[in-house]
C-alpha cells in the first residue's frame, strides 16, 4: 500500500507476491500497448513529419478506453485529434509502465517515491484498472451481481491500492 | 482611457471562448481520483473539484473548463492522460 511518511514522502509497501502480480499485469498491459495500431501502408513523408498517427479508435475495447474520442459528434475532428495526440499518449503510458515496472523489480518491500515516480504510479495504476475493468465488464452495479470472475479480485485489489495512493497525496 | 477599447476586448474574449471540455461519467474511475485530477490539473480548490466530480457522477457529465478550441484540446488530452473520459465541443448557448 501507499502511505505518506512522517517526512512527507510517499512510500510504497508491497510484499513479494504483490510485486509479482503487479509486474505480470503491467507486463501484459505493456505488450497490449505495444501492438501496432498504425495502418500498414504508411506514407513515408507522413511518418517523417509525424503525421502517421492512427485516425480510428483502437479495435480492442480495453485499449480504446485509454484513448477515447475527443469529439463526440465530429468524426473528422476526432480523427485529426487522434492522429496528432494518440502516439504521444501511447508513449507516455508505455514510459509510465516501464518506470513502475523497474521499481517493481527491486527486492525491497518498502520504497520511498519521488514525484515523477508517484506520477507514473498514479496514472499507470488507473490505466490498469481501466483495462482490467473494461475486460471484465465493470458496471455501476457490478457488486450486486456477485460475479465469480477471478479478475474481480485483482480489480478490487487495484482499487484498494489506488485508494491508498490518493489518500497519501 | 476611453471605453471603446475595453468593449472590443470583451467582445474578443466572448468570441474567443466558445469551446468547453466535458468529462463524462464511467463506472471505473474512482470518485476521489476524479476529484484529485480536477484539483491537480486545473488547480481547482477541493470544494469546486468535488462539485464537478459529483456532477459527473450524478448527471453523467460536467463542463470542467472553457476557452479556445486549442486550449480545450490541450485539456482533453490531459484528461485522457489521467484516464478520464473527456470530449470537447462548442459551448451550447
Amino acid at each position: 500500500m501507499f502511505k505518506r511518511s512522517i517526512r512527507g514522502k510517499v512510500t510504497l509497501n508491497l510484499n513479494f507476491d504483490e510485486r509479482k502480480v503487479l509486474r505480470e499485469l503491467f507486463n501484459q498491459m505493456h505488450e497490449l500497448l505495444e501492438l501496432p495500431d498504425v495502418p500498414e501502408k504508411s506514407d513515408p513523408l507522413a511518418v517523417l513529419v509525424g503525421l502517421d498517427g492512427p485516425t480510428q479508435e483502437p479495435s480492442d475495447p480495453a485499449i480504446a478506453r485509454l484513448f477515447p474520442s475527443a469529439y463526440k459528434d465530429d468524426e473528422d475532428a476526432a480523427s485529426d485529434f487522434r492522429r496528432f495526440t494518440e502516439p504521444d499518449l501511447r508513449n507516455e503510458k508505455l514510459t509510465n509502465i516501464e518506470l513502475v515496472s523497474h521499481l517493481l523489480e527491486t527486492d525491497s518491500e518498502k520504497l520511498e517515491l519521488n514525484s515523477a515516480q508517484v506520477n507514473a504510479w498514479l496514472r499507470s495504476l488507473n490505466d490498469l484498472r481501466l483495462v482490467l475493468g473494461t475486460r471484465i465488464g465493470i458496471t455501476d452495479d457490478y457488486r450486486e451481481k456477485q460475479s465469480t470472475d477471478p479478475g474481480l479480485h485483482l480489480y478490487d485489489y487495484l482499487t484498494y491500492l489506488q485508494s491508498t495512493l490518493i489518500e497519501a497525496l | 482611457m476611453s471605453v471603446a477599447p475595453i468593449e472590443i476586448a470583451e467582445t474578443d474574449l466572448a468570441t474567443a471562448r466558445p469551446w468547453v471540455t466535458i468529462v463524462w461519467n464511467d463506472p471505473i474511475n474512482l470518485m476521489n481520483y476524479v476529484t484529485f485530477v480536477f484539483q491537480d490539473y486545473f488547480g481547482y480548490d477541493k470544494a469546486k473539484a468535488e462539485k464537478l466530480m459529483l456532477d459527473v457522477h450524478n448527471k453523467g457529465k460536467a463542463v470542467v473548463s472553457s476557452g479556445t478550441r486549442e486550449e480545450m484540446e490541450r485539456d482533453v488530452a490531459a484528461m485522457h492522460s489521467y484516464g478520464l473520459w473527456a470530449t470537447t465541443e462548442r459551448e451550447s448557448s
